[in-house]
């Protein structure tokens, strides 16, 4: 097994930030997510995720400025790190390396 | 985009969030919600945007996102040292007020203590049977022209219930006897004791919980002439010897073998007898008490028991006994007669069918517990507000420094806990060291188990809760609201503490509470005072009533003619009891030539021709009766008359009157005597010479020489009746037991109303301390331009007056109204004067005024120089 290791959701919810490139905040990742996956996901969940990753060093976070919406609250932007880069790369080549792997007799019966 | 116009998401839930919620995460994440919470509104509507917040919230809710509680206790730790230091330090600074407040505060929570194992004890009554809800007495009603109401049954109610109902598990009848001689036959010295026994069928014991020590419970009391007895007994009458198997003596006539010995009885149980015997051996002992198939008659002693199966409720089981009279009595006696039901858990409490205390009387010891506490934390309050102006520098650094309102509040709780929790310990102590004293004196079997009493452990913790947060959190509260510029300019004044009109407000509340014990304490004395010397209609002192002797009319005759040569003897007569007394059988009575029974029930009174002069009745028509020992003639009193409807009383005499199936001559009425205790009305009643149901010997003495004239009575009657014990009870104290109840509720007042009353004093010594302390140059410019000690003492005085005089004006109708209540369980009572209100408020006054009096004077008299040198 290698070290990182990335379970399902947290690559989809990475990927996903990686797609907003500096425009990844809670609300914007689950509307992200929701619209391209048709999946639901709650506050809570995606929230401890991005928290999780954040303290293995996958991502980093920073507050944007404070708006009038929203309470007054500012929104904090995740972005993937070079490391976090390094476990979506790997994660990504280990499910290639597999696809590759696949002979071609198994998803193309001969017919 | 304002959010006032738009609905917001339920703020509860946003501030549970951020209860929860870890600091760091939680600006950005409320912000998402809050989004989330938009973007629902305007999609979805406010309905479901609540209910997506909700969602969102509560799915926050999990271990990445809350926050960790860990460091917090931390900080909490050192902040809970800091109060305490600090609330030591103010103890020690203050302690005069620390002394008033703990010395109030264990006052009351003693008293707390007290009366709540008091309460619990009597409340514990029988609970420990098993399924005491399905236990129940049988009960006897008698509609006549009062229904009346009596816990014996008739002889086959039992077997009446085997036979035609189904309804009960277990029936059982019992009869309890009093005052039964028992002799050991086996011992050398023949001793004589004189015990409760109860004749009890087998099924009695799986009704109650009363386990055997040894013996077989399944064959209990099932062969006649068995016994058994508790270990106690056992121990009393055989010490050391092995009990089983050994012979007792009833009544100098009845062996039983014991066979089996009881586990010593609880004391909260209100069967206390500690002898079984077989119901078997009822109708020998006394045919009367076991007449089979004699629904005519009840008797106290006897009474029947059952358990209902668990599928029949008790107004089914009422409902069905209803047929009971229509089987077994004629037709007109069947609206007479009536059964009912009653539960286990209402016989200790029920008045009217021999319950100890009421239920009431219990609340309302509470309720005077819970009046002390709160008198006591009103001390506290009134102290605390009143010191919290010496404190607004100490505050005003707090907060300027970063303390939070929270924090300031919870350090003066920290600082009242100290103060309660000391109070608690000492108040715990104190209780130990009186309980052996409050059972003395009233005859209790108490006792204070601290830690193996979980009901008291609670009580206690909530009480401290309950004393803690009563007296901590209002002065608390305003003490963190201080605004700290204020505080620290000095500019804070008595106004911003809530101001006079709180403290004045608990003042009053003290001194009602004070006056209303004291009223109440003044009319049960009275009240009782009034039933101990009134004039019961006959003479109750120097009367010394004895047991009958053994043997007959002859020994009768014996006993009294030597009784009446000894010097210190004025008169003897036989009877079955006093004019006034506890046993009261009642009988039918048939009038002249009528052909009806009267409606109403007679009293008994079998008494010798010398009844009449030993107690000095009075005769008020006709003459006393003739020597005799059977019935022949008859007295009545005016009671028994006037519900004849007789208007004269001229007119009976000389009648015939049927009474309990006898005919004889009505030969005179005597004047009404009160033939029980003050509570009840005046029964009819007649007099007659029924020889074997004399019971006692009434001797009247001569009160010179009293312990010589008593020895030789006690020998004389022993010659007689060498076989029994000797016994001697002075009638007036007979009658005084009639109030023992009363008296025991009169002395607890009386106590508590002295606690309330130093509780009160001691808030109102520390109120005035400390307004002397806050005058002192107020006292000073007085006197420097001219005010006497007079006009300064009244200056304090004003003040006190007023409050007294308000708290009078709650105290007085509130106290009227609750003794007015009191009394009418009297049916000859006392009237409410104005003078015991009077009384109430000098008492009061003077206390006050003695208690405020050295402070106010002590201010009074100071040299203004002192006050006002210094600026």
């Amino acid at each position: 097994m290698s070290k990182h290791h990335l379970g399902e959701f947290e690559e989809i919810v990475m990927l996903t930030v990686a797609i907003l490139h500096g425009r990844a905040y809670g609300v914007a990742i689950i509307d992200e997510i929701e619209s391209r996956l048709d999946r639901k996901v709650s506050i809570g969940s995606l929230q401890t995720v991005l928290r999780r990753l954040e303290n293995k060093g996958y991502l980093d976070s920073e507050f944007g400025e404070a708006t009038k919406q929203r309470g007054g609250k500012r929104k904090r932007y995740f972005t993937v790190t070079n490391f976090g880069k390094q476990a979506l790369q790997e994660a990504k080549d280990q499910r290639l390396s597999l696809w590759n792997a696949i002979p071609t007799i198994a998803f193309n019966p001969p017919s | 985009m304002s959010h006032s116009q738009y609905p917001r998401p339920p703020k509860f839930l946003l501030r549970f969030f951020r209860w929860y919620c870890h600091p760091d995460y939680q600006e950005d994440i409320e912000g998402d919600l809050l989004e989330r919470f938009e973007q629902r509104l305007n999609s979805e509507g406010v309905k479901k945007a609540r209910w997506g917040f909700y969602k969102d919230v509560l799915r926050l809710l999990r271990p990445g996102i809350i926050r960790s509680w860990y460091p917090h206790q931390l900080y909490h730790y050192t902040m809970f040292e800091n109060n305490l230091t600090i609330a030591l330090r103010n103890l020690k600074k203050h302690r005069s007020y620390a002394a008033i407040n703990m010395l109030g505060l264990t006052l009351g929570i003693a008293s707390a203590i007290l009366i709540f194992i008091f309460v619990k004890y009597h409340l514990s009554f029988d609970t420990f049977h098993t399924d005491t809800d399905r236990i129940y007495r049988i009960t006897t009603e008698l509609h006549l022209e009062d229904i009346d109401h009596t816990w014996g049954v008739p002889s086959p109610m039992a077997q009446a219930i085997r036979n035609d109902f189904t309804f009960a598990e277990e029936v059982a009848m019992v009869t309890h006897l009093s005052d039964k001689l028992i002799t050991i036959p086996s011992g050398q010295d023949q001793e004589k004791f004189k015990e409760s026994i109860a004749f009890a069928e087998p099924a009695f014991f799986n009704i109650f919980n009363f386990p055997l020590a040894r013996g077989n419970q399944h064959t209990v009391l099932l062969e006649p002439n068995t016994a058994i007895v508790t270990e106690r007994t056992a121990q009393k009458y055989f010490s050391e010897e092995d009990p089983m198997g050994k012979t007792i003596r009833l009544g100098n006539r009845i062996d039983f073998v014991i066979t089996g010995i009881l586990k010593d009885l609880p004391t909260n149980t209100d069967r206390p007898q500690e002898i079984y015997l077989p119901y078997a051996n009822l109708r020998e002992y006394s045919p009367g008490l076991d007449e089979e198939g004699w629904w005519y008659s009840t008797n106290r002693g006897r009474q029947c028991f059952v358990r209902l199966k668990s599928t029949f409720s008790s107004t089914e089981v009422n409902q069905s006994l209803l047929t009971i009279p229509e089987k077994y009595y004629t037709e007109e006696e069947a609206q007479i007669w009536n059964f009912t039901l009653q539960p286990l858990s209402d016989i200790h409490f029920n008045p009217d069918l021999g319950g100890y205390v009421e239920k009431k009387n219990l609340w309302a010891l509470a309720l005077i517990g819970l009046f002390l506490v709160i008198t006591a934390c009103v001390n506290f309050i009134n102290l605390a507000t009143a010191k919290a102006l010496s404190r607004s520098k100490e505050i005003g650094v707090r907060k300027v420094l970063g303390g939070l309102r929270r924090q300031l509040f919870w350090q003066f709780i920290a600082e009242t806990t100290l103060i309660t929790m000391l109070a608690l310990v000492v108040a715990i102590i104190l209780a130990y060291i009186v309980l052996p004293y409050v059972n003395q004196l009233f005859d209790l079997p108490l006792s204070l188990q601290l830690f193996q009493d979980i009901q008291l452990l609670t009580f206690l913790s909530l009480l401290l809760l309950f004393a803690i947060f009563l007296s901590g959190a209002y002065p608390g509260l305003i003490m963190a609201g201080f605004k700290p510029v204020q505080a620290l300019k000095g500019k804070l004044t008595q106004q911003h503490i809530g101001g006079f009109s709180l403290r004045r407000g608990l003042v009053i509340t003290q001194f009602t509470i004070s006056q209303l014990l004291i009223i109440g304490t003044i009319i049960i004395a009275n009240q009782m005072r009034y039933a101990q010397q009134a004039d019961m209609g006959f003479q109750q002192e120097a009367i010394v009533m004895l047991p009958r002797p053994e043997g007959g009319i002859s020994a009768m005759d014996a006993l009294h003619n030597q009784v009446s040569q000894l010097s210190g003897v004025k008169q003897a007569t036989f009877c079955n009891a006093a004019p006034a007394s506890g046993l009261n059988p009642t009988t039918a009575i048939r009038f002249d030539t009528r052909t009806e029974e009267e409606s109403f029930l007679i009293y008994l009174r079998a008494g010798d021709h010398r009844y009449v002069p030993t107690f000095g009745l009075e005769l008020i028509a006709g003459r006393n009766l003739q020597p005799s020992d059977t019935v022949r003639e008859y007295l009545l009193n005016e009671t028994a008359v006037k519900k004849l409807g007789v208007a004269v009383n001229q007119e009976v005499i000389g009648k015939n009157v049927t009474i309990n199936g006898k005919v004889g001559i009505i030969v005179g009425v005597v004047k009404d005597f009160h033939n029980k205790s003050l509570h009840e009305a005046i029964d009819p009643i007649y007099i007659t010479t029924l020889s074997s149901n004399y019971g006692s010997c009434a001797v009247k003495l001569n009160l010179a020489d009293l312990s010589s004239t008593m020895a030789a009575l006690e020998n004389t009657w022993k010659e007689i009746s060498p076989n029994q014990v000797y016994e001697c009870d002075f009638l007036d104290e007979q009658i005084a037991q009639f109030y023992e109840l009363d008296n025991l509720m009169l002395r607890l007042i009386q106590i508590f109303a002295s606690i309330a009353i130093i509780i009160g004093c001691l808030g109102l010594y520390g109120l005035v301390l400390f307004m002397a302390s806050q005058k002192v140059k107020e006292i000073g410019v007085r006197k420097v331009l001219g005010a006497g000690v007079g006009n300064i003492l009244w200056l304090f005085g004003q003040e006190c007056a007023r409050l007294l005089i308000i708290a009078f004006g709650i105290a007085a109708p509130l106290g009227w109204w609750l003794m007015q209540n009191w009394l009418e369980n009297f049916t000859y009572r006392i009237k409410i004067e104005p003078e015991i209100f009077a009384l109430a408020m000098v008492t009061t006054f003077l206390v006050a005024t003695l208690t405020a009096g050295y402070q106010s004077l002590k201010a009074s008299l100071a040299n203004p120089v002192d006050s006002l040198r210094n600026e």
